[in-house]
């Protein structure tokens, strides 16, 4: 499954970061791949490594020693303004704590990547997929307006507008109760499959990890055990791909 | 990124946080339309006396001196209206004017006398503008041999109205008219009493001119309508080098109207700009204290359009328009306040400037408060709107994570941007490169010792035992000392304001003192001018009568300077503007102006008290004749020394004197003190007239008064308090504009703090939130704020009476050489205002976070 043309290479990566004198290793010599359109849940206790190696998979951080590669282009050499296009193109996030922006409505949130692209007609096509995540009519509404579900619904929007090839979920349904998070979820992966778009998801919830095709397990920065992909499937959970 | 997405974008950004939004623009708003009314006043000034330049001198072109003009100005006159073909034949128009001071009186009421200006008119005048009377008749027809037309002032002081008699040089004229306008008058100018308007025949019933008044004789000329600005120069010139003795006369065409009231404006315009600035500049400090409190509550934000993929360098412009934006709005709003200010001012000072000088509507200084407030506010901004750039995207999982700081040669690099900012600006405020420095100098000394006390007493709070005091003292010292406070900035912001008006303040308050009260005991009370010799005696025997004490006089002779040590003084022309004579070249070819006006030199055998000789001896003894003692600074100017020969020119007699002796004048004795006193001898027999002074108790002023000028109507009797009394005026007025200003400043500073307030407001809420759940009720939770506020108000206020203290000491000690008094009483009220300002500034900023609930805080967080 390493191909040449995986969505996601990690090579050897470690992240120490420094703290009070002393230099903490946050993430130790983690190598994985993840193939284009795959769905994988990362899991680990708190304090694992996992928001980093997100951060990282992201160009948001940059890694200590190894190399990241999206779309078989390695993003650690890239500077701050080509990483921001990278994202723009190739990148859609969902964040625990859905993270609108406060002073744009919900329809601005959404177009907000469409209209950086240079999209045409970005109100129309924010206004499609509020439509597909319940919320055709609250466009107008500030995220303050909103219900934390209604907003991380909106964040989904927003991830998917661009229609991104990756995208990277960090505890989406943490700060939701059962109810809203199960539509969340629902909607994720229903977008996720029109789109064919490749997800990796940081989750505590095995219920939810249980959904992904393959699970990354890690523990103290390491990667403890990959799950191979397919045996979710195996056990009857039902593939996603 | 296109222009209007970061516009549309700037706008989503920043809606919402109306509140913010309306403190960013007071900030700057204010400080812009300090200066657009300070230079929309000097540059209305300006453009106003080009304009008005014909009306505000009644004429083109004048001539004026002390002696009658001679008669070979028609002829000339005449000559270069013949020799201009444009002219087509035109002549030039001419009239004539007289002006004088004397002593009036009503002669039917008891002790009804005052000192007015007369003004004898010949000829069409005024040639240009209106003299608006009442009755509403030309003054020509109003004006007999035994009428007279006056101020209401004169009216009013001597209790008389129309018709009634008033008498002048000893003669009984009629009140034949009331002045209500006088074109070539503007009340700025200071005047030693109001305006009577005599006829020349009148004039000639009184033996005034005869007995030595000094009388201004100004020719006014009106050109034919073809002339131009140029033909007045022209006229100038030719008048100049053609009049006999034309070193007597002063020439003046209409452009360069009033040089005296524009260089006054353009003196304020020049220091009230700085103060202008100073306001804008602590508006500054306010907008990067609300600027860093936004920028600070958007970093979450930011980190989110990072990952959505916006570069660092699209984060920095996004935030920056919205900057520009919010500056320009806040400009225009500032420059509209300033207008409109301007509007107001004639309601503000009075008629204090004539109605057609104010034009509030002038674009220069409109642009230049503009441009000064957008780059104000970027250059404040500008270091925090660049660190944007730092902030990192991972902090969408990382809330910690901050951005990386800038590193020491990027700080400095900043902070010298920021003060060659300041820097340029003072100097474009003050068209001066010195006082750009001086005020940058200033201003980095003051903000240092504000931010050092500030720092101080929060490290000082800190280290103070906590269990001490009761817990609202112990939590109100605690805010003030925690990290991050952003009570510096309010400090050196509000400090900065208390520094400027306090000092005005004091200057004001010791000058107004010194004029009102600082009067010697034995200072005279009264000028007696233009004694004619023969009546001395019997002035003398009226004021002894009259029980008057330390009576005085002296003889005054007027004479000019011929030669110092026999090189002749050739008298050039005055300079137009005497204040700044022309360029350096001529000024070093010139003699010292003050050798070539005419001099007044007394002679006695003894010097008046205040004086004291600091080199050489008076009287210099048998061995050296025809000694005179020099005043010290007069003698520096002059370049005359001991020993040095003086030529004087005594209507014609040429007398020739010794410096023998140099001297210091106290001047505040009020003494009659001459620059050059001679021994007696060789000016015993000049022509001469007496002058003397008196002290007389201040009831009998009137009555003493009424009775020398029916007796000796041709002595001008000055009263030293009136005098004082107009000087106070003006400096009121002056002060009032300074002042305004002044509080300009301090509302700023209240601003920032309001700011500072406010931008701790999610904080203050979240602890007011605890204290509530803990159990402080709303008024204990407010104490604690309010000693807060009332501590950071102390610092300040401390901090910036003392410095306005020594600033004003600065002035009135070192620069007016005034005896200086420590203003106690002002600075424990400067510092007591300043705090209570303080808290209820403070408390209203907080009302927000007092009232909030605290199940509504603990939730969210």
């Amino acid at each position: 499954m390493n191909t040449p043309t995986a969505m996601i290479e990690v090579r050897h990566v470690t992240r120490r970061f420094p703290s009070g004198g002393r230099t903490i290793t946050v993430l130790n010599d983690v190598s994985f791949a993840i193939d284009p359109g795959e769905f994988v849940a990362v899991m680990g206790p708190s304090g694992s490594g996992k928001s980093t190696l997100l951060a990282l998979l992201a160009g948001l951080d940059r890694a200590s020693e190894g190399s990241v590669l999206i779309d078989g282009e390695p993003i650690d050499a890239l500077g701050e303004d080509r990483l921001a296009t990278l994202r723009l193109r190739k990148i859609g996030f969902v964040f625990q704590s859905f993270h609108l922006l406060a002073n744009f409505t919900a329809a601005e949130n959404v177009m907000l990547p469409l209209e950086l692209l240079g999209r045409p007609e970005p109100r129309e096509r924010a206004m499609q997929l509020l439509a597909r995540v319940g919320l055709a009519d609250r466009g107008h509404h500030y995220p303050s307006q909103l219900s934390g579900g209604e907003q991380q619904r909106v964040a989904l929007a927003r991830a998917f507008a661009p229609a991104p090839p990756l995208l990277l979920a960090d505890e989406p349904t943490g700060n939701l109760d059962g109810e809203n998070s199960r539509t969340v979820v629902d909607m994720m992966l229903q977008l996720r499959r029109d789109e064919r778009t490749t997800l990796v998801l940081v989750t505590h919830d095995p219920a939810l990890a249980a959904l992904a095709g393959r699970v990354i397990r890690m523990r103290d920065g390491r990667v403890v055990d990959a799950e191979p992909a397919g045996e979710a499937a195996a056990a009857g959970v039902g593939s996603v791909r | 990124m296109t222009i209007p997405q970061y516009v549309c974008f700037a706008r989503r950004e920043s809606r919402r946080s109306l509140g913010r939004i309306i403190l960013f623009i007071l900030c700057i708003a204010i400080g812009v339309a300090a200066i657009v009314v300070v230079a929309g006043l000097s540059d209305g000034v300006r453009e106003g006396v080009r304009a008005e330049g014909r009306r505000l001198m009644a004429a083109d072109l004048t001539i004026e001196g002390r002696r009658p003009l001679p008669a070979e100005l028609s002829g000339i006159v005449a000559r270069f209206a013949a020799e201009e073909p444009r002219f087509g034949g035109a002549t030039v128009e001419r009239a004539d004017v007289r002006e004088f001071a004397s002593v009036v009186l009503a002669p039917d009421k008891p002790d009804a006398s005052r000192l007015a200006e007369i003004k004898v008119p010949e000829g069409g005048y005024p040639l240009y503008g209106q003299l608006e009377l009442s009755p509403a008749q030309p003054l020509q027809t109003l004006l007999t041999p035994d009428s007279v037309v006056v101020a209401q002032e004169l009216l009013t002081s001597l209790g008389l109205k129309m018709g009634d008699a008033l008498q002048i040089g000893g003669v009984r004229f009629r009140v034949a008219g009331v002045v209500v306008r006088e074109p070539d008058k503007l009340s700025v100018s200071f005047t030693l009493g109001p305006r009577v308007f005599l006829s020349a025949e009148g004039l000639a019933r009184t033996a005034l001119t005869d007995r030595g008044a000094r009388v201004e004789y100004r020719a006014m000329l009106k050109l034919p309508p073809a002339a131009t600005g140029d033909d007045a120069g022209r006229l100038a010139r030719r008048i100049e080098a053609e009049l006999p003795d034309a070193d007597f006369f002063r020439t003046r065409i209409f452009s360069d109207a009033q040089p005296a009231l524009r260089r006054t404006f353009d003196r304020m315009g020049r220091y009230l700009g700085l103060v202008g600035l100073l306001s804008l500049l602590v508006g500054g400090l306010g907008v990067a204290q609300v600027a860093r409190a936004w920028l600070a509550g958007r970093m979450d934000d930011i980190a989110v359009l990072r990952c959505i993929g916006l570069t660092p360098r699209q984060v920095v412009i996004l935030f920056t328009v919205q900057i520009v934006v919010l500056a320009t709005l806040a400009s225009v709003i500032g420059a509209a306040l300033g207008v409109a200010l301007h509007a107001l001012t004639p309601r503000i000072i009075g008629d204090l400037l004539p109605p057609e000088l104010i034009r509030p509507w002038q674009p220069a200084a409109i642009i230049r408060g503009m441009l000064l407030g957008l780059a104000v506010t970027l250059v404040f901004t500008l270091p925090m709107l660049i660190g944007l750039r730092r902030v990192p995207p991972v902090r969408v999982f990382r809330r910690d994570a901050e951005p990386s700081r800038d590193g020491w040669a990027a700080q400095g690099l900043a902070a010298v941007l920021i003060l060659a900012g300041i820097w340029a600006a003072a100097a474009g405020q003050s068209e001066s490169a010195w006082y750009g420095t001086l005020f940058t100098g200033g201003l980095i000394a003051t903000t240092l010792c504000l931010a050092l006390a500030a720092l101080g007493v929060s490290r000082i709070t800190r280290l103070l035992p906590r269990d001490s005091g009761g817990i609202r003292l112990r939590h109100g010292l605690a805010h003030l000392a925690r990290p991050g406070a952003a009570t510096v900035g309010a400090i050196v912001a509000l400090g900065l304001g208390v520094t400027f008006v306090f000092a005005t303040r004091i200057v004001e308050r010791q000058l107004g003192d010194q004029l009102r009260s600082e009067l010697p005991a034995d200072a005279p009370s009264t000028f007696f001018v233009d004694i004619q010799t023969d009546q001395w005696p019997q002035l003398e025997a009226l004021l002894k009568q009259e029980r008057a004490t330390g009576i005085n006089s002296q003889p005054i002779v007027t004479a000019r300077f011929a030669a110092v040590d026999g090189v002749p003084i050739t008298a050039g022309r005055e300079p137009v503007d005497p204040v700044e004579p022309a360029g350096r070249e001529e000024r070093s070819r010139r003699p010292p102006r003050n050798l070539t006006r005419e001099q007044r030199i007394t002679y006695g055998s003894e010097l008046p008290r205040g004086n004291r000789v600091v080199s050489g001896a008076f009287p210099a003894g048998p061995a050296i004749p025809n000694g005179v003692s020099v005043e010290e600074g007069f003698a520096r100017q002059a370049r005359l020394s001991i020993g040095s020969t003086i030529t004087l020119d005594v209507q014609g007699v040429p007398v020739d004197l010794k410096v023998t002796s140099l001297r210091t004048i106290d001047w505040r004795t009020f003494g009659i003190n001459f620059f050059l006193f001679a021994e007696p001898g060789p000016l015993n027999d000049a022509p001469q007239l007496r002058v003397a002074v008196a002290r007389l108790p201040t009831a009998d002023l009137a009555r003493v008064q009424t009775r020398i000028v029916s007796t000796m109507p041709n002595v001008t009797v000055i009263h030293i308090r009136d005098v004082m009394d107009k000087v106070l005026a003006v400096l009121g007025n002056i002060s009032i504009a300074v002042r305004a200003l002044g509080w300009f400043i301090v509302a700023a500073g209240i601003i920032v703090l309001g700011g500072a307030v406010v931008a701790t407001q999610a904080r203050r809420a979240r602890e007011v939130a605890l204290l509530k759940t803990i159990g402080m009720t709303r008024r204990d939770v407010a104490t604690v704020f309010a000693i807060e506020y009332a501590l950071t108000g102390t610092v300040a206020a401390v901090v910036g009476v003392a410095a306005g203290t020594l600033l004003a000491w600065a002035v009135v000690a070192q620069t007016m050489d005034l005896p200086w008094r420590m203003p106690y009483l002002d600075m424990v009220a400067g510092v007591a205002v300043t705090v209570l300002l303080a808290v209820v500034a403070g408390l209203t900023a907080s009302a927000r976070a007092l009232a909030v609930r605290p199940v509504e805080v603990l939730r969210a967080t």
